[in-house]
């Protein structure tokens, strides 16, 4: 049954804003991770044995919290048409892969 | 007893893949099996709340095994990996990165492997997260609104797919060089 139509269903903002914010942190790793690899910025490293990886996957997780908390800060009590925000989100979460894979590194530098 | 079975870092290995990312790949087959599974029978009330508050507690603990595993992978099992051997040593058996990088046959181990699981699980932690707190906000919507439950089982999917090539690259490493 449609959610729609259920007494009490919780329009659905917050669900596409929490799935939007995963994809644009993903995103978000894949574009430092080939900004790093191509030596256009370098995040700072916060854990010296680990390397650039500390700081790379630390900077990803603030930009994702950051984009969770505005996004439903916006829509949490909204209806969002689904179909163009998942649209959006995968097509985000694929490119961030993407750019985490060295194979394709090489295409930047 | 004169030598430990296992060394410290050995067990740490074994906390980080077996343990943590064993049981995250679990979690999140039986995750993704409720939420297929639920929709079909799923409807208002108390035995849909009850499944509902099931997956919820599944996918939270799918996102803290997740977590578990990126922290203890990236600040305590890397940094052995990746340290360099002292100048003009032979035997790099307590150094990975540089056994691996040392035979061209083995060198893709950390060019494509180990340079993959450094950030991509990092994106699938972040997709059980949110998946976690839409069941959490959502309750037994998830599993009755079929878009609702049909992203949540998307997200799910990809992020098992994630997590088992990240697995998969992680044993081939500790087999070729495994941290003793």
């Amino acid at each position: 049954m449609d959610p729609k139509y259920h007494e009490g269903a919780r329009p659905n903002g917050a669900a596409l804003a929490a799935f939007l914010a995963a994809g644009i942190g993903g995103f978000a790793m894949g574009l430092i991770v080939i900004l790093s690899e191509t030596g256009v910025f370098e995040a700072p490293v916060l854990y010296e044995p680990a390397g650039g990886v500390s700081g790379r996957t630390t900077l990803a997780v603030v930009v994702w919290l950051v984009a969770w908390a505005a996004l439903h800060a916006r829509w949490k009590a909204r209806e969002v048409a689904h179909r163009g925000v998942a649209t959006a989100a995968l097509l985000l979460l694929l490119s961030g892969i993407a750019l985490c894979t060295p194979p394709i590194w090489g295409l930047f530098s | 007893m004169d030598t430990l079975l296992f060394s410290e870092r050995s067990l740490w290995t074994m906390l980080h893949g077996v343990v943590l990312g064993g049981g995250s790949l679990m979690a999140l087959a039986a995750s993704l099996f409720s939420l297929c599974s639920m929709r079909a029978v799923a409807t208002s009330g108390a035995a849909a709340d009850q499944q509902a508050r099931h997956l919820a507690t599944l996918l939270v603990l799918t996102a803290v095994l997740l977590w578990l595993a990126l922290l203890v992978g990236t600040y305590i099992t890397f940094p052995p990996y990746r340290a360099a051997p002292p100048e003009g040593l032979t035997d790099l058996s307590a150094y990975p990165r540089a056994l691996i990088r040392a035979n061209p046959a083995t060198a893709w181990l950390h060019s494509f492997a180990m340079e993959t699981k450094e950030h991509v699980p990092w994106i699938a932690a972040m997709l059980a997260t949110a998946v976690a707190a839409v069941c959490l906000r959502y309750r037994s919507q998830v599993l009755s609104d079929r878009p609702l439950n049909g992203m949540a089982t998307a997200v799910v999917t990809i992020c098992l797919l994630l997590v088992a090539y990240a697995g998969v690259l992680g044993v081939f490493v500790n087999k070729v060089a495994p941290l003793e």
